[in-house]
């Protein structure tokens, strides 16, 4: 604290000491050792109680360089020369001999060994004093940027002393900033420490539907309870909630082990106890004349327990109908440690307002999750929609496809150093490298098996195996980075309740762009509607000029490459490392299904659902994200058995059967 | 045809028996705990293994062969098998620890004593000390190998009947056996489900009953087990596979729905097929890991049923030797080669590891038996068999 205190005071002492030393000094007398040197004994000597006295004189004074030696005493680093008591600055403490400096101009004045000099030590106490005048010699300053520093200081190291000093300055205050800082400072104060509970009650409902993290860390400590017991209800506590021993918050044996720490009733011996009490009362090999070999029974050792009991060797257990005696002939309660009703009763309202509104900002930031995991969903799936949604092959090596396009970018990076432009260049290079790749794939492997299509799985998922493994072995296991460039590094937040990452907004963006292109592309292009040809019916398609081969070339090559653009923008996010497409292989498969194959709006769909579903299951159990990818398959599986075709099922010719 | 045994019907029953038996014979006079010690312990255990991995590919090639159905889930049922045998595995042998370490104690240890200590000594890995619900039965050796038929079954039963009802075939169902059996490893990763998350079950190489006895003979009991497991299921499967079911599973892999017209019902011929498959790979699962000695969820992952289709394919799909053969070579040289014993090949400016080199030969070796032998290695019998005739 008092480091943050004395960062602040840097800035400050920068700013004064280029202030004329004639205009400090303009009084005759008002020289800073002078004024010192006729308390030299309070100063040399300080004490929590007198110290007050010399701060006020300091204050009063106004000179300038008060507050770098109200920073530098509290600091410890003050000295003070023995042959004539002069207080001094040193250049460096730990040189020998120390040179002195002066404190008002700061030039050399000598040098002393370090017995010459004594460094003045005050105490934690003086300290707090210190610290406390200082910030009411930056509150009064002239400059606003100062006002907000010192207001800074006090938000973290809030104090008694400063409520009078805040609410004096806040009816002066012309400064906007200032003023609008000083009034979101006052009510955490107020709260803590005014005296009257109608201006705490006040405050804290001004605070109603404030969702930052700072009111809700001002009022969460006013309903902190502690658990206690007694015989009867005390009037004279803020009870909170009276506790039946039994019930969800306060179970039977806790209720009991209340009483027992309290001391008010006897203590239950558990098993372990009553083995251990048996072992040490073990004689001739007999305990309370049960033979040791019996005693792995609960039965036999309660016998041998009660023998001891009996014998005077041990203490009686509670019975049952004690311990319950015993619970009921007291009472358990949960009390405020604020005393004040008024202020709990309104902190508990104000605070249930703000959580009924963090709860609506809850949504909107989970819907937010949702939509940013469905574009990711939609982009590493976009490839697929139509390399197996309208082509109908199942590429196993889609997933790799992704992998190269992320490597593609680490490349780029490397050779390119500036973020921005490597990104530019790695996303159209990433779609020529992918797209090669597809079409090399489907020159060499797939055409030849059109009409066997689990066969194509096969066949792709060996070529899935064998590029995963040279892409090893040519960058190795470990992560490579993709870094994002720095405008895309940051995150916009609403509030302290929403905010997202500059990066999901851009990923978002770019599954907008691909949607919109790819159905542009499909509906609208002559290519587009020779692919759909060429998918409904190949031999209609080639009698009616089209190239079936070329057709199903440039489509897989065009699937493949956008893989490779989902790349570049998955490996911004997630670690570039060559099984990083085998991690989104099957969610693509899935997502493409439920959404409907044949169809990009399907792919769209299916993705915004899996996304969506996946973070609300995740925020029902949000401790758990492989339970949320777990219960999320479950639920793709019954989708499928209701809507086998997906959410958009093609009707018809078009479905290809 | 009628009245003939499984054994002349199919003249490849008593060749593959056969063979199996002496190789059997091979492996233990072979063996250190039997014979002359030519065969290391961890040589025989991969022997095993091997032979538990061509049972589940022998269940792989019913449902995928003959069957039509490309279930790329079926190695979830062979994990689960090991899973259920491997909670009786661990809890028997962790109880046995638990006692002789209780043994010391002045006063005798009570069962619930003994029931907690063991708890605590397995599940305190995942931080819990309570015996998970699915261990209720981890006592008994006869309920657990009750559940290593039932579980996998029972999944395999649900599953298909959902999936066959509403009618998800071909690629649709490959994708959803594959979202199942991704479903199930990422439920058992997490730590609170009972099954000791990612650390999975351990030290099943211990058989509890048989302390005093070395892994020498114990590999070779499992390596006999196995034999006489895949003896047994290949001289069933070929039973299923023969007569009029056998011809209406493989009509139906031909041409499902002209089967269902012919008046069919397809669906529980494809559901009886999905679940005997299942519970066979549970079976060879529940064999396979007191072998291996460690169960893990990563053993479901996906990719390890897709190997499985891909050992039939390289094999021969629809004829079971083929399967048998797909993956004992794949299972065998992937071995080999990954286990650092192959030679590396010095090309003066590079070296070929094949440690590294070798995924990169088997993925091109996938496409090159898919393009050009869809018959598989199975389709090299062919050519000996049709030479033979001629």
């Amino acid at each position: 604290m008092i480091r943050i205190l004395r960062a602040c005071l840097a800035g400050l002492i920068l700013s004064l000491s280029v202030m004329p030393a004639a205009f400090a000094q303009e009084e005759e007398g008002a020289d800073l050792q002078a004024l010192l040197q006729s308390r030299a004994d309070l100063v040399a000597d300080a004490s929590r109680r007198t110290v007050g006295e010399v701060l006020e004189l300091l204050v009063e004074s106004g000179l300038a360089e008060v507050p770098q030696f109200l920073a530098t005493w509290q600091a410890r680093e003050l000295y003070q020369r023995d042959s004539d008591g002069l207080f001094v600055y040193v250049e460096d403490p730990d040189a020998d001999p120390l040179t002195l400096l002066d404190i008002s101009t700061g030039e050399v004045i000598g040098t002393a060994g370090s017995r010459e000099v004594s460094q003045l030590r005050p105490n934690r106490g003086v300290q707090g004093v210190i610290a406390g005048a200082l910030v009411q010699f930056q509150l009064s300053s002239e400059d606003p940027a100062e006002r907000l520093q010192a207001l800074a200081a006090i938000e973290d190291d809030p104090d008694e002393s400063h409520l009078p000093l805040l609410r004096e300055m806040l009816e002066e205050e012309s400064d906007p900033a200032v003023r609008s800082a000083i009034e979101t400072l006052l009510p955490g104060l107020i709260i803590a420490f005014a005296d009257s509970d109608a201006d705490r009650v006040a405050a804290i409902e001004s605070l109603a539907g404030n969702v930052s993290l700072d009111a809700r860390a001002t009022l969460n400590p006013l309903l902190t309870t502690r658990r206690e017991v007694a015989d009867a209800l005390p009037q004279e506590l803020n009870i909170m909630q009276v506790l039946d021993p039994g019930s969800a918050e306060l179970s039977v044996d806790e209720a009991y082990q209340m009483l027992v720490d309290d001391g008010l009733a006897p203590a239950i011996v558990s098993r372990a106890d009553q083995r251990a009490i048996l072992a040490e009362n073990v004689v001739d090999g007999r305990v309370g004349g049960v033979p040791v070999a019996e005693l792995g029974d609960y039965e036999a050792r309660d016998r041998a327990y009660g023998a001891l009991v009996d014998a005077g060797l041990a203490q009686p257990a509670p019975t049952e109908a004690e311990i319950e005696a015993a619970l009921d002939a007291h009472v358990f309660f949960d009390a405020y440690r604020e005393p004040s009703s008024a202020v709990t009763d309104a902190a508990r309202a104000t605070l249930d307002g703000i959580e009924t509104r963090v709860g609506l900002f809850r949504l909107l930031d989970l819907s937010l999750d949702g939509l940013s995991l469905a574009s990711i969903y939609f982009l590493a799936a976009i490839g697929l929609a139509i390399t197996f949604g309208v082509m109908g092959v199942i590429n196993m090596a889609h997933g790799e496809f992704i992998m190269i396009g992320a490597y593609t970018g680490y490349v780029v990076q490397t050779i390119v150093p500036d973020y921005t432009l490597s990104i530019m260049l790695a996303i159209p290079l990433a779609f020529a490298v992918t797209f090669g790749a597809g079409v090399a794939m489907e020159r060499l492997v797939i055409r030849w098996l059109y009409h066997r299509p689990l066969e194509t799985l096969l066949a792709t998922f060996g070529i899935s195996i064998a590029l995963q493994q040279i892409v090893r072995q040519i960058f190795g296991t470990q992560a490579r980075p993709l870094t994002p460039p720095d405008w895309l590094a940051g995150s916009v937040a609403i509030n302290d309740v929403v905010s997202i990452s500059s990066i999901r907004i851009a990923i978002f963006l770019l599954g907008a762009i691909f949607f919109v292109a790819l159905w542009l592309i499909l509906n609208r292009t002559r290519l587009g509607l020779e692919v759909r040809a060429v998918t409904q019916n190949p031999a209609m398609a080639s009698s009616m000029g089209i190239n079936p081969d070329r057709i199903n070339m440039l489509t897989f090559g065009l699937g493949s490459g956008i893989a490779g653009i989902a790349g570049v923008a998955i490996g911004l996010f997630a670690q570039v490392v060559p099984d990083l497409g085998s991690n989104y292989i099957v969610q693509s498969f899935m997502t493409v299904v439920v959404g409907g194959v044949g169809n990009i709006f399907g792919t769209l769909f299916g993705a915004l659902m899996i996304g969506s579903l996946q973070k609300v299951i995740e925020w029902l159990n949000p401790s758990n994200t492989l339970a949320a990818q777990t219960y999320m398959i479950l639920f793709v599986i019954l989708f499928i058995q209701f809507r086998p075709r997906g959410i958009i099922a093609l009707k018809g010719r078009a479905a290809g059967d | 045809m009628e009245g003939k045994s499984i054994f002349t019907r199919n003249r490849s029953v008593p060749i593959f028996i056969g063979l199996l038996a002496l190789f059997t014979l091979g492996v233990t006079i072979l063996s250190e705990g039997y014979g002359t010690g030519a065969l290391s312990v961890s040589f025989t255990k991969v022997l095993g293994m091997t032979l538990c991995l061509c049972l589940a590919a022998l269940a792989m090639d019913l449902v995928w062969g003959y069957c039509g159905i490309l279930s790329l889930g079926h190695f979830a049922f062979f994990g689960l098998g090991g899973y259920m045998i491997g909670m009786w595995l661990m809890t028997a042998r962790t109880e046995a620890v638990v006692r002789a370490n209780l043994a010391g104690n002045v006063i005798p240890p009570t069962e619930a004593e003994v029931s907690t200590a063991t708890a605590l000594q397995i599940f305190s890995v995942v931080g819990a000390e309570d015996w998970p619900w699915m261990w209720a039965v981890s006592d008994s050796l006869v309920l657990s190998l009750l559940l290593v038929v039932l579980i996998p079954g029972l999944l395999a039963l649900v599953f298909g009947w959902l999936a066959f009802r509403s009618r998800v075939t071909g690629v649709y169902l490959s994708i959803l056996t594959q979202a199942m059996t991704l479903a199930l490893s990422l439920y058992l990763f997490q730590n609170d489900t009972g099954l000791r998350g990612n650390n999975g079950l351990s030290g099943l190489q211990n058989i509890p009953g048989a302390e005093g006895i070395g892994q020498d003979r114990i590999s070779i009991w499992f390596f006999w087990a196995s034999a006489l497991a895949l003896g047994i299921a290949y001289i069933g499967a070929a039973w299923v596979v023969s007569g009029k079911f056998g011809n209406i599973v493989r009509a139906i892999r031909d041409d499902e729905q002209r089967v269902r017209f012919l008046g069919y019902r397809v669906e529980g011929y494809k559901l009886f097929v999905f679940t005997l498959t299942a519970v066979i790979c549970g079976i060879a699962g529940a064999l396979y890991y007191p072998q291996a000695g460690i169960i893990n969820p990563d053993e479901i992952a996906p990719i390890a049923s897709i190997y499985l289709a891909v050992w039939v394919a390289i094999g021969g799909r629809g004829r079971l030797y083929g399967a048998v053969i797909g993956a004992a070579v794949v299972s065998l040289l992937s071995t080999y080669f990954t286990g650092g014993r192959a030679p590396d090949i010095d090309l003066g400016i590079y070296t070929i590891e094949w440690v590294d080199w070798w995924p990169v030969l088997l993925g091109l070796g996938f496409v090159l038996v898919t393009l050009f032998a869809p018959k598989g290695l199975g389709g090299l019998v062919d050519l000996i068999v049709r030479k033979d005739k001629a």
